[in-house]
């Protein structure tokens, strides 16, 4: 039999039951379909993630105060210790020529208040690089001027909500509110883009740094944030760091230098073993129609006793006919694939168009791991039924027993 | 015709396609063995995470600085603009069934003993620890009642900390240096294991007080109380909030009772396991299908078995119980044999692999069955339907 005669015959029997061969893509599809949308959803969800941590700042390096001795474990994230990382430890942090800028970052929580209206907010002390380090707009006026970062000046910036709250549509600029026990003029509100994993940039006011350890009468800095002047230099900087702390610090080593690549490597990292197993379960839906293939081609087969044999007769040889089934598989597999790929994407197109925040995004490479994987279930299973077809002894086809 | 006669055809039927069935069966099999396996893993992990926070004891409220509606860390702990105090503290012990009140302030240091040095957390507390975190001390005694104002230089090692400094010496009456004071070591904590990634081990309790001036600030971190067992959590939050408002004049504190916290991870943790469940439920779906294409098949194989039925005299609903019962029939068998497939899965995982906890329910696998058989009931009645709505001569013509 030429390869035109196994097709043309292996389609005629999917052609020739319709209702059947409209369930078995169904199901082909049903899989196809929920492993594409679910990669796609765990694609988005890491790209989500990580693009927030790189968001968070270029070539950035964090110190933090405190440090623990088992590596591996988790570094004091939050937390005193008896030697302050200060403010003048952060600025002898910008001698270092592999640093082009740092932000010191003192934090509280106090209450916001403007005429009757109050909230209480967490309050970020910090400089004028505080804007550039972490990438953030302004919605309107000016953020802080670089002068001298010892000065209090009592000047802040509000986040969108922030402002929203305090002042409604009205402007805020130029106003002044009471922050604790002191008064702050407003010279600018954040553009409320700023939104960011840990921390709701919208709900804050900054201040600063000065006038955030006099409000909060703590000289201790919750992070350094500071900008390698490149990739290349990150490795320096950390160096850098470490050592000008401990001369600082009378030979201690008492802080922590978290690298934002590790932290991105590590997010995803966890994300892409998420998504591995979601789509790991939902694969297993291929298997079960995999099954469903298999039986519906062992009807097929035994539908079709009559017509092997007379092919056999004819002089068809076995490994013909098992082509012939074997097609069969694959066809059915392969269009419940196209099937279950349309309708993924179909869903994907869809939920992009409702939910626009939820970044989807369907990587090639799953497509074609789904196409892959549906037609080795189709054949693999097509196996079976085919050879038993293959073996059917003419005779006893024929008379169809 | 008697259901007794129904259900033997219907078995009849089942047992003369028997590889069809069993493949049938199986599809739905796969799919049940995968709700069950993953239910049971969500459910294992829900139990662990709630035992790891109720390890502590479930009477705990835990008051800290700083209004915030949501969990997690809030910037008033670290630094405030209203401190919540030792005094503070102090009073909330006074209130009635409040068997026991701790103060907590956290940071990290260095200890030193004879030459050897080790970065860890230092916690500050009260007296009450071993009654509000459930620990004990393995050697010597626990910090004693000082006034915490005052408090004498006594310090508890964790016992990795004990491990690590002294080795097998015994540390009781040793000075040890914390943050460059010098504390007098009076007893060890039992080994505690991991929290939430925080080694509990990996630690040293000073008094509060002492700790709020080796870090220099004013403000504990938490205090964490424990009420009398039966009374109600919303009377002693009612009092903690009278006294602090009484105090400070604002509502500038956020009490947070450990059921509300339970409750909260307990909802968290049911939404990820019917997350994975309908995981597993796609599978199952196309198990569903699966039956429906048999079924179809089935009945148009028996177009002539139909008409004879009904020329016998069988009723349509006859028919329609018939081809509903064969298709029940699959699906039942095919779901008690992924419920003994997915049980057998998670007891495997449960022997080989501990650390994974698993925990079926038979919650859920009782709902998984009753949704197999629900699976075929949906699946069969379309095709039974078709089968009933044959003409009994066209269907014998089909012979």
């Amino acid at each position: 039999m030429t390869t035109t005669d196994v097709l043309k015959f292996a389609a005629g029997s999917v052609l020739g039951y319709r209702v059947r061969t409209l369930l078995t893509l169904l199901a082909m599809g049903i899989g196809v379909a929920s492993v594409i949308v679910l990669t796609a959803l765990g694609e988005g969800a890491r790209r989500f993630v990580t693009g927030e941590f790189q968001s968070l700042g270029t070539h950035l390096l964090i110190v933090l105060p405190g440090r623990s001795e088992t590596t591996g474990g988790p570094p004091p994230l939050f937390g005193e210790t008896p030697r302050d990382l200060t403010l003048d430890d952060a600025l002898a942090l910008a001698h270092s020529r592999a640093v082009r800028r740092i932000a010191p970052i003192a934090v509280g929580s106090a209450g916001v208040s403007y005429r009757e209206r109050e909230r209480e907010v967490m309050i970020i002390g910090s400089t004028a690089a505080f804007l550039d380090v972490r990438h953030l707009k302004m919605a309107s006026g000016r953020f802080f001027s670089t002068g001298d970062p010892r000065r209090a000046s009592p000047l802040c910036v509000l986040g969108a909500k922030l402002k929203h709250e305090l002042f409604g549509a009205g402007p805020a600029i130029g106003h002044w509110v009471r922050i604790g026990d002191r008064r702050f003029r407003v010279v600018g509100t954040l553009a409320s883009e700023g939104r960011s994993i840990g921390l709701d940039l919208q709900d804050i006011a900054i201040v600063p740094v000065a006038a955030a350890q006099a409000l909060f009468d703590s000289y201790s800095l919750f992070r350094v944030l500071v900008e390698a002047r490149s990739d290349e230099a990150i490795p320096r900087a950390r160096r850098d760091i470490l050592r000008i702390i401990r001369q600082r610090h009378e030979g201690e080593d008492d802080v922590t230098v978290i690298s934002q690549d590790a932290v991105v490597a590590t997010f995803d990292k966890i994300f892409t073993a998420l998504t591995l197993t979601v789509v790991g379960i939902a694969s297993i839906s291929l298997a079960v129609a995999g099954i469903l293939i298999m039986n519906v081609m062992l009807v097929a087969v035994s539908q079709r006793t009559a017509e092997v044999g007379l092919l056999k007769a004819l002089g068809a040889s076995s490994g013909s006919i098992m082509r012939v089934f074997l097609a069969e598989a694959t066809i059915l597999s392969l269009v419940g694939a196209a099937v279950g790929v349309a309708v993924g994407y179909a869903a994907i197109r869809l939920v992009d168009r409702v939910y626009p925040l939820l970044p989807l995004n369907m990587p090639p490479w799953a497509v074609a791991a789904a196409v892959f994987v549906a037609m080795t279930t189709g054949l693999l299973f097509g196996v079976l039924p085919a050879r038993r077809a293959a073996k059917l002894d003419p005779v006893a086809a024929l008379a169809g027993r | 015709m008697r259901l007794a006669d129904i259900s033997r055809l219907a078995m009849g039927a089942v047992i003369a396609h028997r590889s069809r069935s069993l493949l049938t069966s199986l599809g739905i099999a796969v799919g049940i063995a995968a709700v069950v396996l993953l239910t049971s893993i969500g459910e294992g992990v829900h139990r662990f995470v709630l035992q790891e926070f109720s390890q502590f004891g479930t009477n705990i409220i835990a008051v800290t600085p700083g209004k915030t509606e949501t969990f997690g860390i809030s910037g008033a702990q670290i630094s405030n603009v209203r401190p919540l105090s030792l005094d503070d503290s102090a009073a909330l012990g006074r209130l009635e069934h409040v068997v026991a009140v701790m103060p907590v302030v956290q940071g990290n240091a260095q200890v030193e003993f004879d030459g050897r040095t080790r970065r860890t957390m230092v916690l500050g507390v009260g007296s009450d620890l071993p009654q509000v975190w459930s620990m004990n001390v393995s050697l010597g005694r626990f910090l004693p009642p000082d006034d915490q104002r005052a408090p004498r230089a006594f310090v508890i090692l964790g016992a990795k900390v004990r491990s690590e400094l002294f080795g097998e010496r015994n540390p009781l009456g040793q000075r040890l240096g914390v943050g460059g004071d010098r504390y007098r070591v009076i007893g060890v904590m039992e080994a505690k294991g991991q929290f939430l990634g925080f080694d509990l081990d990996d630690a040293v309790y000073v008094p509060a007080g002492k700790a709020l001036e080796l870090f220099n600030r004013e403000s504990l971190m938490e205090i964490d109380l424990v009420y009398r067992a039966g009374s109600s959590a919303k009377n002693v939050r009612g009092g903690i909030e009278r006294i602090l408002r009484a105090r400070h004049g604002t509502d500038d504190f956020t009490v947070t009772t450990q059921q509300q916290m339970l409750d909260v991870l307990g909802s968290v943790l049911d939404v990820l396991t019917f997350a994975v469940a309908a995981l597993g439920g796609i599978s199952l779906f196309v198990g569903g299908v699966g039956i429906l294409t048999i079924m179809t098949i089935a009945v148009r194989e028996r177009r002539a078995e139909v008409g004879l039925l009904r020329a016998i005299g069988a009723r349509r609903a006859h028919v329609l119980q018939l081809f509903l019962f064969e298709s029940l029939l699959l699906s039942a068998a095919g779901g008690l044999a992924g419920l003994a497939l997915g049980l057998g899965l998670a007891m495997t995982i449960k022997v080989f692999l501990p650390s994974l906890p698993v925990h079926p329910s038979l919650e859920y696998a009782f709902l998984a069955e009753l949704l197999a058989v629900l699976i075929g009931l949906l699946a069969g009645v379309l095709p039974a339907r078709h089968a009933a709505r044959l003409q009994p001569l066209d269907a014998l013509r089909a012979e």
